[in-house]
């Protein structure tokens, strides 16, 4: 280390105060983000904008826009996604609200339950969804044996039954940023409201809403585009005319190479447009300025017996709504040839046997590349905390915007961008980067490197620079000043942000899917190659067992950080 | 072939002589399969050579499958450019294979004589169906129809008849309850729409397409997915279901049902060495395998068919190879009944591109839910 020589700055780690050391840090962290992030996105726009000869064209484009079904897609995308924003934000807020505001039996665990819509891992969610509510699914085998109903009612297959699905599954999404933003708001403001006769309706509308608005604004943006970006819960839904559904079938039948160029075409559209919203709200999703992260003590009203009553039912039932997919992912990782009876007739436990014991490997691959992605990302990602945090390095902006982007770009795209990227031999060594399973772990490192940086900057915005500087009066700098005083007091942020990380990793299918081979397989993976070989059994096993590790994480997520998650969404 | 067996032979003797010399084993130490053949085959194909390759070379063979559906699997290989990180391919149409060989992605097959022969040219009639490759670059491993399932506590709902035939899945009491895959995402699929052309010719069986669209209720996003809708009873009927995959469903303890209806096409699931394959000994090795009574024992008793006459479905009374046989309608071999095809190879690969056209431009971008 070269930082011994004294600066005048005040900034213990300002660049002025080292030499090369930090430089090199730098330089590393920006390698690997230009790497791993920006060329393959690069890369996949180039494919859109290239003919197969390599000429430029904007040929792709106008035939995405001449074919009727292609926009006809389109505009069910961006009506879905807008119907999933206003559906969670009425849902969310509502829960918000309630949480924060008033008091009533049962509000601790409630704020608990609201968390875990958010963790129903990929395709098993809506598969357990449609054991309850499909055609043949509890709800309607109950209502044809006791109400002699004729025809099942369809309440899941169209573009409804997505909406439904991802409602439910999104709208703590927008809780946790609202829950985070009302208890950031200085009640004296509210109070002040008040006093100028602002009561009720007014107050909200003219005091509290804008004030939760940044974060509200950054939950409804990753609504969006989660909505925007899933192709599974549609494809189980038989919904083929969106965006995201085209562009993974167009891309998983390579025999046709026009659409197979198209589906890239669409992917990089999505990228495109992911940007456009990015840089719409921008003002609101830039990495938080968390100088009044102090929450204030909001007295919570308590409500009156009935109103209680009515907060209670309401929380319940959209609870019981929320856990259907856990009810039906739960009952058919037992169930054996359960079919037109409301529950299983006959329980086994072969499927839980077949995935632990027979193929471990899902298991292991999952643990093992989510826990070297996030080694990755506290590499990188405290680095860069650090930097955004504490220096005034050039470019802190443009680290800031592609770390806030990689929120919005949705994992397909990521995933067919690093098939297209590094799917050349490297040279010297024979094989690609895609035919090492080392790619695996590193696009999950991408993905969810958000995630870590987020925590870990909150953390060190809380450590007041005053404790460093006073490290460094008695004469301890640089990494020492570091690991004695800042780590102490940032662990939990970045132990948060790497667990959040961690969870998040575990539940990652959509880029993985394109990158896995043989022996490589994930839980996530193991579940999609289980429910495309027929096996929905064995996916809902490896469904609920992907369901309790994340449980576990949440819970110490919650434990460690108190309501502080929502900083991590947004 | 005098060419590959004095190859074969040539081997051998390296084979013999390294072995002897260096005690190497005659089969390298991985092999890996890419597949539209589901997991409930491929697997318990892999498993059973690993077994074989202990007990004959004593070598502990590292198997692995990517599944994936044909379109894929052949995307995959031509991305591959020679380089594969597969061995074999295994399932799908077998013109995409004279497509692959067209492109030098294949190597011949090259097994033993012996088991080469023991494959009949072709089966059916009036237009023959090839169970090998007459040049050499793939070979059937076993038979299997393309037909339709059924729930019977559904249809019986419904107050229908069993179906038996194609045009009974027309029924207007069926609206909204077939469930069926795209002919652009699944190799059976495209095959039973080009059956159907074939019987109606292209007006008509259009017309008829556009009929069983009318009734159909869910298009699937993979073949694999149509038997198991309607095994747990969200649809009452499935069009063009391969039998094993409609079997498995029935292993599984579901009351699904299965019809072969005239006309259905039946695969011999091609297989084929990739062209740059690192394990190709293996590969050679797994297909001499699934070619012994051995091999085609583990499809028996999975609800395919033998390849080759000298073997039938014959089991124990109430053992899987039994309850195969009375799945599949009492089929024991196609080796023993006539086969009726009209899907000509020829027809269905220049036709391929249009109907798959035809299929987005008149049905999928069409089709409204009933």
């Amino acid at each position: 280390m070269t930082r011994e020589t004294t600066s005048a700055s005040p900034s213990v780690a300002s660049p002025r105060a080292g030499r090369f050391g930090p430089a090199l840090g730098v330089g590393l962290i920006w390698l690997f983000l230009a790497l791993f992030l920006v060329y393959p996105l690069a890369r996949i726009l180039y494919d859109a904008f290239s003919d197969d000869a390599g000429r430029l064209t904007l040929g792709n484009f106008v035939e995405f826009a001449r074919d009727r079904f292609y926009l006809r897609s389109l505009v069910n995308s961006l009506l879905l996604g807008l119907g999933t924003v206003a559906a969670t934000s009425v849902l969310g807020f509502a829960v918000a609200f309630l949480l924060v505001r008033f008091d009533f039996v049962g509000r601790n665990l409630f704020s608990y339950l609201t968390l875990i819509p958010i963790i129903s891992p990929p395709l098993v969610g809506v598969l357990g969804f449609t054991f309850i509510m499909g055609r043949a699914g509890t709800v309607n085998v109950l209502l044809e044996d006791w109400f002699g109903l004729a025809r099942p009612v369809n309440f899941v297959y169209g573009l409804h039954g997505v909406l439904l699905v991802e409602t439910l599954h999104l709208f703590p999404m927008i809780t946790l940023n609202v829950v985070d933003a009302l208890a950031k708001i200085d009640p004296a403001l509210e109070e002040a409201a008040e006093s100028v006769g602002a009561r009720g309706w007014t107050k909200l509308v003219t005091i509290t809403l804008p004030l939760t608005t940044p974060g509200y604004v950054a939950g409804a943006l990753l609504v969006f585009i989660w909505t925007f970006s899933d192709f599974a819960t549609p494809l189980v839904l038989g919904v083929h005319d969106l965006l995201a559904s085209q562009a993974y079938l167009n891309i998983v039948q390579f025999v046709d190479r026009r659409l197979f160029r198209m589906g890239i075409v669409i992917s990089a559209l999505m990228v495109a447009l992911a940007v456009v919203f990015l840089i719409a709200a921008r003002r609101y999703v830039a990495i938080k300025d968390y100088s009044s992260l102090s929450y204030s003590k909001v007295p919570r009203r308590r409500l009156s017996p009935l109103g209680q009553a009515g907060a209670v039912a309401f929380l319940s039932a959209l609870m019981l709504l929320s856990f259907v997919p856990y009810l039906g992912v739960a009952l058919a990782s037992v169930g054996r040839g359960w079919s037109l009876t409301p529950f299983p007739v006959r329980y086994t436990f072969l499927y839980f046997e077949r995935v632990i014991v027979e193929t471990p490997k899902y298991i292991v691959n999952s643990f093992l590349y989510s826990g070297l992605a996030v080694a990755l990302c506290i590499v990188v990602g405290v680095p860069i905390a650090w930097i955004l945090a504490r220096t005034r390095v050039p470019g802190r902006d443009t680290l800031d915007g592609l770390n806030t982007l990689i929120l919005a770009i949705p994992g397909t795209a990521i995933g067919i961008a690093y098939v297209r990227a590094f799917h050349f031999e490297l040279p010297g060594l024979g094989w690609a980067l895609t035919s090492l399973w080392i790619v695996l772990p590193l696009v999950l490192a991408i993905r969810r490197l958000p995630y870590t940086v987020r925590g870990s900057y909150a953390s060190l915005l809380l450590v007041h620079r005053s404790m460093e500087e006073a490290a460094a009066s008695v004469g301890a700098r640089g990494w020492r000043s570091f690991s004695d005083i800042t780590l102490p007091l940032i662990w939990r942020g970045v132990l948060v942000g790497s667990l959040f990380s961690f969870m998040t990793s575990l539940q990652e299918a959509s880029a993985v899917l394109f990158l896995s081979l043989g022996g490589w397989e994930t839980i996530t993976v193991g579940i999609f190659s289980f429910y495309i070989a027929g096996s929905a059994n064995e996916a809902a096993a490896l469904g609920v067992i992907l369901i309790v590790v994340a449980a576990v994480s949440v819970i110490v997520i919650n434990r460690i950080a108190g309501t502080r998650m929502g900083g991590m969404f947004g | 072939m005098r060419h590959s067996a004095a190859l074969a032979l040539a081997a051998l003797l390296v084979a013999g002589a390294s072995g002897t010399a260096l005690g190497q084993a005659p089969i390298e130490g991985e092999l890996a399969l890419i597949t539209p053949v589901s997991k409930f085959i491929h697997d318990a194909a892999l498993k059973a050579f690993a077994d074989y390759a202990k007990e004959k070379w004593n070598v502990a063979l590292k198997v692995s499958a990517i599944p994936a559906g044909t379109p894929v699997a052949y995307g995959r290989i031509v991305e591959w450019k020679g380089r594969p990180d597969a061995d074999i391919f295994w399932g799908g149409e077998s013109a995409l294979f004279e497509k692959l060989a067209g492109q030098k992605l294949l190597q011949k097959v090259e097994i033993s004589r012996e088991a080469w022969d023991s494959i009949p040219a072709s089966i059916g009639k009036p237009r023959p169906i090839p169970l090998k490759d007459k040049d050499g670059f793939w070979v059937g491993t076993a038979l299997e129809p393309y037909g339709l399932v059924y729930h019977p506590k559904k249809i019986q709902r419904l107050g229908l008849a069993e179906p038996r035939e194609w045009d009974d899945l027309l029924n207007p009491k069926l609206k909204g309850e077939v469930a069926q895959c795209a002919p652009t995402r699944s190799s059976s699929s495209n095959a039973t729409y080009e059956v159907i052309l074939s019987m109606h010719g292209e007006d008509k069986g259009w017309e008829w397409l556009r009929k069983l669209a009318a009734n159909t209720g869910f298009f699937t996003a993979r073949s694999r997915d149509v038997p198991t809708v309607v095994a747990k009873g969200e649809y009452s009927a499935g069009f063009a279901v391969p039998s094993y995959m409609a079997f498995e469903e029935k292993l599984a303890g579901f009351e699904l049902k299965f019809v072969a209806p005239k006309n259905a096409f039946v695969t011999p699931e091609p297989m084929a060495i990739l062209a740059g394959a690192r394990n190709p000994k293996a590969a050679r090795a797994f297909i001499e395998f699934l070619l012994s009574e051995r091999g085609q024992r583990v499809f028996m008793e999975r609800g395919l068919f033998p390849i080759t006459p000298r073997y039938r479905v014959q089991g124990a009374p109430g053992s899987t190879a039994e309850m195969a046989v009375e799945f599949t309608g009492g089929v024991r071999s196609y080796f023993e009944r006539e086969v009726a095809n009209v899907y000509d190879e020829d027809v269905a690969q220049k036709r391929s591109e249009a109907l798959k056209q035809k299929f987005r431009a008149d049905i999928e971008a069409t089709w409204k839910k009933p």
